[in-house]
């Protein structure tokens, strides 16, 4: 295998293989690189569904789509982005069946579509509770059909841009060890998002943000970085998603003093009211006292043990797992946790940064159809059109640009940098510096934020910068060395970190996910209907603004 | 830092590869874990805290990504799914391995790269036959779909193919995950290749050469029974007369029985009406025959406890008029209604 490609995925979630698939279907030479097996990626862990407005289960059209999405964005969105992906969306939803996705089937035998949060009418499409599993499998068989190249266990580490242009990137090879660069004409990330940033997640180890932090690295914008969702009922401690299908079922949520607080937030809506909102009133609840633990307790018990076996069975097994709660007979802890990152890599509508040749899609980017707050099933959806979308304007870019080359001193310097890693005896592991990144992220760049909180986790952030000068690998082999990948997945964690910081405080307004109640409680569309943007300029963080692309829909009220 | 709750004290021996050495060792280790910790969470503290170079593979830690496949005790198992307090509690101090039949690259870390080829050679993706898509969604029955839906939840783990019997003698059989692969689109409406996948599937190393152990099924972590999948493709073999294979024509048995009773063989009941433990001491015996014989596991014909019992399966199978691996579908279905 020659390492000189026309198009190269790094990752290999839903965005990743769907570029890649789109790539080879325009005839490039495409290869995947993945830091783990394609079907490993967390985009597998997705339960609820993908939105299309398919009308199956009622009257709907993408324009209704596209406006649910604007508002759920809390205007932030930019709407030309939200038109799109809401008008390919049920195309690329139809694909996906016609290439073996098992989708749940109405009575009529066509997709099953379920009513999700803050949507007009039912457009999530699902497989059961198991959506995201089924979409991964199904890619990854496309993808072994085309026989498409993957660089499995490949930890790509550093792009590489000569001229200009992005020509490749350098990878750890985990398996057999040492570095190695991979040329490309094109390079696309689709990496992910990085909710391990926070110490509770409902994302997987491997969600660092490695492709933003590489991004950031090469002067690319990292947009929005401040909008982190954080998903109401994770389970305590360890951030495990506990389905939105469990308020559907009538679950109630308690305070310590076993009350259904949601009675003084969203009296109407109560347990079904929108994320963020339950997220804002759990997180008032523990704050003032009145959690358990620092969490609330979701009970199920009055749904009676068969409805729990037979309805919730999966969230059953996690509560037990994962809680040692039985929810039969106990209510499950949960709490606030990070859940989605709406910023990401700045992109236009074909998943193109500011660099040539350099794109960007999934999780990892932000377009941005999400704004401020993302609809439940609106993720894997643009990670299927906008996968799609930039699979295929990469391989039109790479035949018009002349062959790529990453240089071998390019190589080689990354060869020392990681060497002086591995060399290091003395210092720190990795963990402590891991560990408390995420507790005080999460305890300072949370659901709420103030200014002198976030500007304190600013300097956090680069003591711990400076712990990590001296932090040790203690594998020092080249066979499955996960011990120095994770080490440099903690820098990327770092960097990122630092990037919310300026923007977080600099939008001195509460909007979607960056809810300021003690200092900014109001949304300001005079001055925030902009994007903040984050570059690095020698080696210093810089906030620019971009206007938000508005082609149909003036700020509104976001009530439901 | 890795969250509150009381702490718990957990002893463990692992079984370290270094391959640079070439040396395997197992190693007793000792660590202060929260409560709630799995034994994925255990090794985390043990390569964050202990030693470093301790190589396993984890992502997801909720039981869907499949990177966690070890062993424990000798049996497969997924990390982040196995609670450490009842282990601990229990005063087990328990011993972990890599999964087995697949080659160990470090420490717990295995080479699924036969893995993988295997479920390549099984053509794992939908061919509908069309030269044209439909505009929409092809139109299909919830109940048409049923018959792949525990197919579909294979993570790809290989916890079953660690421990698969026939693999052991036979590398090259398809195994319990390929084959569970194989049936996934086999029973799907919408795959136009049936035919040709069983003819593929019924050579050598394929269907007739499982043992039928069950350990697969006893040890997938997902409840994705690939036996039955087999079970399922070998009714659907056999309906389409696909007998060609000499292992199939070796199979009178097999065929005598699904000619008589349609797909419901006692045989394939064994385990769900005898319980577990009885029919792997059955399996160890008909295996030893197998070998000797190299016949399929001669299962005694009637062996179901409750002979009332298969009857009346029987009964509301065939009122449901299904055949083949639908049948086998709703079977399990009905025997669900009757255990409850
Ligand atoms: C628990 C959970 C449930 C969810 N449920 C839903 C839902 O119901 N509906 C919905 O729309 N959205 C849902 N989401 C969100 C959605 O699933 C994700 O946003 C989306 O799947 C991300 O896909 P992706 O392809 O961008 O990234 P991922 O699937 O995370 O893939 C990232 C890929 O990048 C690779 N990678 C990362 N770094 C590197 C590196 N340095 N080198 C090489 N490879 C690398 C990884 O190996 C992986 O292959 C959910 C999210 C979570 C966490
Ligand atoms: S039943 Fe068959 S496939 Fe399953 S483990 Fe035993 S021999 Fe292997
Ligand atoms: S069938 Fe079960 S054990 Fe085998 S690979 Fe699939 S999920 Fe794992
Ligand atoms: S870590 Fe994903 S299945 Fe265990």
């Amino acid at each position: 295998m020659s390492k000189v490609h026309d198009v190269l995925v790094i990752g290999a979630g839903c965005a990743g293989m769907r570029a890649a698939i789109a790539a080879f279907d325009q005839g490039a030479d495409v290869a995947l690189v993945s830091k783990i097996h394609p079907v490993r990626s967390h985009s597998g862990a997705a339960e609820g569904g993908i939105n299309a407005a398919l009308g199956n289960a009622s009257e709907d059209d993408p324009e209704q789509h596209a406006f649910d999405t604007v508002k759920g964005s809390d205007w932030l969105g930019d709407q030309d982005a939200i038109e799109v992906l809401c008008t390919d969306a049920a195309a690329d939803v139809y694909e996906l069946e016609h290439w073996g996705a098992v989708f749940s089937r109405d009575e009529s035998g066509r997709i099953a579509q379920r009513p999700f949060g803050a949507a007009g009418a039912p457009r999530t499409a699902y497989a059961a509770d198991i959506t995201g599993h089924v979409l991964i499998h199904v890619l990854y068989e496309q993808v072994m059909k085309r026989g498409i190249f993957t660089y499995e266990e490949y930890f790509a580490w550093r792009l590489v841009v000569e001229e200009g242009r992005c020509v490749g990137v350098i990878c750890w090879d985990l398996l057999n060890g040492g570095v190695q660069a991979i040329s490309s004409k094109t390079v696309i990330l689709a990496t992910g998002g990085a909710g391990r940033l926070y110490v509770g997640t409902t994302n997987a180890y491997s969600c660092t943000g490695d492709g933003m932090a590489m991004a950031l690295q090469v002067g690319v914008a990292l947009k929005d970085m401040e909008m982190m969702q954080f998903h109401p009922t994770t389970l305590s401690p360890t951030g495990v998603l506990i389905t939105e299908g469990c308020r559907g079922e009538g679950a109630y949520l308690l305070n310590s003093e076993s009350e259904r607080f949601l009675k003084d937030y969203a009296p109407k809506a109560m347990e079904l009211a929108s994320r963020d909102v339950i997220s804002r009133a759990e997180q008032t609840e523990i704050d003032q006292g009145r959690g358990i633990d620092g969490d609330v307790l979701l009970d199920l018990r009055h749904l009676g043990g068969d409805r729990i076996r037979e309805r919730l069975h999966g969230t059953r097994e996690l509560s037990m797992v994962f809680a040692g709660v039985d929810p039969i007979d106990d209510p499950i802890p949960v709490r606030p946790g990070a859940h989605y990152h709406m910023g990401g890599v700045d992109t236009d509508l074909w998943g193109l940064t500011s660099v040539e040749g350099l794109y960007a899609a999934g999780e990892a980017a932000c377009v941005s159809a999400h704004g401020a707050n993302r609809l439940g099933g609106n993720a894997l959806m643009e990670t299927i059109t906008y996968g799609r979308r930039s699979g295929k304007a990469a391989s039109d870019a790479a035949r018009e640009l002349p062959a790529a080359e990453v240089s071998e001193a390019a190589r080689a310097d990354a060869g020392v940098q990681i060497k002086a890693l591995l060399d290091r005896s003395d210092g720190e592991r990795p963990h402590g510096i891991r560990d408390e990144l995420a507790q005080t992220m999460h305890e300072n760049f949370g659901v709420f934020r103030q200014e002198e909180q976030m500007l304190e986790q600013g300097r956090i952030i680069e003591r711990l910068r400076e712990r990590y000068q001296r932090v040790v690998v203690d594998d020092k082999g080249s066979t499955f060395n996960n011990d120095l990948t994770q080490a440099l997945e903690l820098e990327f964690l770092i960097d990122l970190a630092a990037c919310m910081i300026p923007a977080g405080v600099g939008r001195t307004e509460s909007r979607g996910a960056h809810a300021r109640p003690y200092d900014y409680p109001d949304r300001d569309d005079e001055n925030f209907m902009r994007h903040t943007m984050v570059t690095k300029q020698d080696g210093e963080l810089k906030l620019d603004w971009a206007p938000v692309r508005v082609t149909k829909w003036p700020p509104g009220e976001r009530t439901y | 830092m890795r969250g509150k709750g009381a702490e718990l004290q957990v002893k463990l021996r692992i079984q370290r590869f270094d391959p640079a050495v070439g040396d395997r060792r197992l190693v007793p280790y000792d660590v202060e874990v929260p409560e709630w910790a799995t034994l994925l969470d255990v090794l985390d503290i043990v390569k964050d805290t202990v030693d470093g170079s301790l190589s396993f593979r984890k992502s997801c830690r909720m039981m869907i990504c499949g990177s966690c496949g070890m062993r424990m005790d000798g049996r497969a198992i997924l990390a982040c799914r196995e609670r450490m307090k009842p282990i601990v509690n229990a005063g087990h101090v328990p011993t972990i391995s890599p999964m087995g039949n697949m080659p160990i690259i470090k420490d717990l870390v295995v080479d699924m790269g036969p893995f993988w080829q295997k479920i390549r050679q099984m053509k794992p993706w939908l061919d509908p036959g069309l030269a044209e898509s439909p505009e929409k969604e092809n139109l299909h029955s919830q109940a048409a779909m049923e018959p792949i839906q525990k197919e579909a939840l294979c993570v790809m783990c290989g916890c079953c193919v660690s421990e698969c019997n026939s693999m052991e003698s036979d590398p090259e059989f398809l195994g319990p995950a390929a084959l569970a692969k194989g049936f996934r689109l086999v029973g799907d409406p919408r795959d136009a290749k049936g035919i040709e996948r069983l003819e593929g599937y019924s050579g050598e190393h394929g269907i007739w050469d499982c043992t039928r152990c069950y350990f697969c099924n006893e040890r997938c972590p997902k409840g994705v029974d690939p036996r039955d999948a087999i079970a399922k493709l070998g009714a659907e073999a056999i309906g389409q007369g696909i007998d060609r294979d000499p292992g199939a024509r070796h199979a009178n048995w097999f065929v005598h029985s699904a000619k008589t009773t349609g797909w419901l063989r006692e045989t394939e009941l064994v385990p769900k009406t005898q319980g577990l433990v009885e029919t792997i001491k059955q399996t160890k015996f008909a295996l030893s025959l197998a070998r000797r014989g190299k016949v399929p596991t001669p299962f005694p014909p009637h062996v179901a406890k409750d002979v009332n019992e298969s009857r009346s399966l029987y009964d509301i199978v065939k009122k449901q008029g299904r055949s083949g691996a639908a049948g086998i579908v709703q079977g399990e279905k009905a025997l669900r209604k009757l255990e409850h």
